[in-house]
């Protein structure tokens, strides 16, 4: 009997519902949204499609999971049915380069690696940052960069300079995040310093994270700085930035291992890079900052 | 007359023949019985061999502290919970049941109310109420004087937020429930009650209630239960650390994701055991008197 991952019963209602509750879209959906992304115009690479492994390529359909909170990355549309954002869009002309189509998924995130290493998935992406740590589970195609970053009420916040002056402070982050892996560092370099380690509140989604930022629960939110900039400006001026962001970590899709799609993957990406289509989808969403090129385009490049 | 040849020997008395009482045979009894034998022992198979339970890793995060800490925390939650829904339950019941109509229809509103949302968009409001009620302030009502100011944020507390949030929702269904017994009660004590001269509040405590509580005990030992497994929902709130959510927080750092949620379960499926032990003591006391009484 193959090993199946059993999901948290309540995490995929309270997805759900804690997004209905806070200031995000209303998604009234349970587990997976099978929303196809926009067809994408990009034509089949031959060159990439001889990397694709048989049996994906009889199947014709890659499943992508994600965790649709996270906008501009990757969020539901206005309809709440429809997955968009920038990973949405990558992933589909990465699939178009390969020859496939895409079926979206959406699940809460700490159970998309869980899930990539059961197989249940054949691609995650979710706006991961490849670390070492993840790198022991999955593979990762670096696709992208991520800074992180923090923000507070704009009014009556809290001031800091970076994530050395969280010490004793309540910081709010979403679940199996990386940002709350920097916060139990921080905790230790706090405690060596005499103080008291930051209070960290752990939330199944973004829009958790906002709400408990806005109504006072914690002092600062905590997350990938596209995204802290993206909440910051739907706010209409609640919130505002704060602090130095943490330097840029590679940020990767993930794949089980030994499923033979990191390759065909990278080979598409680059054929992406090659022909402009993948700084025009990082424009469309306005996130050029976060290209990345040469060297740090590679399967499994963690440097932490 | 007596008949000296008479003496014949009388017939001997025997015991009436000793009836051959063959059992009735079932033999589809034991045909189910194999049957059951059979798929109990390949479930228990199948679970005990297959690998991806970890079940070295079951017994590695058993008496984790954190998950010992989460089992501290559950147990705090539902306590709490179930007195301040058992009293608001009794409260409102005896509401419900008095002649004053505004208060019966308040208690009704209230029942209405907490029993038509969802749970957990209870704990949500409660726990992030700090972003529509700045501060909660004790004076006189309607823009007056206060007496005390404090920001909503640090009254109520992560813990006390979740604890309103199941109280107040558990007090809506308990109120049913003891309403439920108190009519389970013959009109006949009632009005036996008040011809000697007792008033509605004393019949109520002395002689309805105490008879009630044998109606209302089972269902409560279910809400019990239930209130066990619903405190998992704190995981939301983000910051009150349960037996699920701590279990979680184990699993999203080394991915062993199915042993921790069999460690979970074993707890739960322990402290409910518990319970059942609790609830089959307090039937006992309150069946007393009554020839269907206890389990």
């Amino acid at each position: 009997m193959s090993a199946r991952t059993i999901r948290a019963v309540g995490a995929v209602a309270l997805a759900c519902a804690a997004a209905a509750a806070g200031c995000g879209s209303d998604d009234d959906n349970a587990t997976s949204t099978a929303a196809t992304a926009a067809a994408s115009k990009t034509a089949a690479d031959p060159a990439v499609v001889k990397l694709v492994p048989p049996e994906v390529k009889a199947k014709g359909v890659v499943t992508v999971v994600l965790d649709a909170t996270y906008a501009p990355a990757e969020f539901f549309a206005e309809d709440g049915k429809t997955i968009i954002g920038m990973e949405p869009d990558l992933v589909t002309a990465m699939a178009a380069k390969m020859g496939l189509k895409v079926k979206l998924v959406n699940e809460p995130f700490d159970g998309i690696i869980p899930g990539l290493a059961a197989k249940k998935y054949d691609i995650g992406a979710s706006s991961f940052s490849d670390t070492k740590e993840r790198e022991k589970v999955v593979d990762f195609v670096d696709v992208f960069k991520a800074a992180q970053s923090f923000y507070t009420k704009a009014s009556g916040g809290t001031e800091i300079t970076g994530i050395e002056d969280t010490c004793g402070k309540k910081v709010a982050v979403q679940r199996g995040s990386i940002e709350q892996d920097g916060l139990k560092a921080q905790a230790a370099k706090c405690r060596a310093a005499g103080k008291p380690a930051p209070s960290v509140l752990s939330f199944v989604d973004q829009n958790s994270v906002t709400l408990a930022v806005n109504s006072g629960r914690a002092q600062l939110g905590f997350a990938d700085q596209i995204i802290s900039e993206y909440t910051i400006k739907k706010s209409n001026g609640l919130l505002k930035a704060v602090g130095t962001p943490i330097d840029p970590l590679p940020s990767g899709m993930a794949v089980p291992k030994g499923s033979g799609l990191a390759e065909p993957m990278l080979a598409a990406l680059k054929a992406l890079m090659a022909d402009d289509s993948y700084m025009k989808i990082l424009g469309k969403w306005g996130l050029e900052d976060g290209a990345i090129s040469g060297a740090a385009v590679k399967i499994n490049g963690a440097v932490s | 007359m007596s008949n000296a040849s008479s003496e014949l020997a009388a017939p001997p008395v025997t015991a009436p023949d000793d009836i051959k009482a063959v059992p009735v045979r079932h033999p589809g009894r034991w045909v189910a019985v194999v049957v059951v034998a059979i798929v109990a022992a390949s479930v228990l198979r199948a679970v005990i061999v297959n690998s991806g339970f970890q079940w070295h890793y079951v017994g590695k995060y058993l008496f984790d502290p954190k998950v010992l800490g989460g089992v501290v925390t559950t147990i705090e939650l539902t306590v709490v919970s179930m007195v301040v829904g058992i009293t608001l339950g009794i409260l409102f019941a005896v509401m419900r049941l008095s002649p004053n109509p505004v208060v019966a229809g308040f208690s009704w509103l209230y029942t209405w109310f907490f029993r038509g949302t969802p749970l957990l968009v209870q704990l949500l409001f409660w726990q992030f109420g700090g972003a529509l009620f700045h501060t909660i302030s004790l004076g006189v009502p309607f823009g007056g004087p206060a007496l005390i100011d404090p920001s909503y944020n640090s009254l109520i507390v992560p813990f006390v937020a979740a604890t309103l949030g199941f109280g107040l929702n558990e007090g809506a269904y308990m109120a049913e429930i003891v309403r439920a017994g108190i009519l389970s009660v013959d009109e006949g004590q009632t009005e036996a009650a008040q011809s000697v001269g007792l008033s509605r509040l004393q019949t109520l405590r002395l002689i309805v209630l105490p008879q009630a509580m044998r109606v209302i005990i089972p269902p409560t030992g279910n809400e019990t239960i239930s209130m066990l497994k619903n405190t998992s929902l704190v995981l939301i709130l983000g910051s009150v650390v349960d037996l699920l959510f701590a279990a979680q927080q184990i699993y999203a750092a080394n991915y062993r994701t199915i042993p921790l949620l069999i460690v979970a379960s074993i707890w739960y499926l322990a402290l409910t055991s518990v319970l059942y032990v609790g609830q089959h003591f307090i039937e006992r006391r309150f069946g007393r008197g009554f020839s269907r009484g206890a389990a």
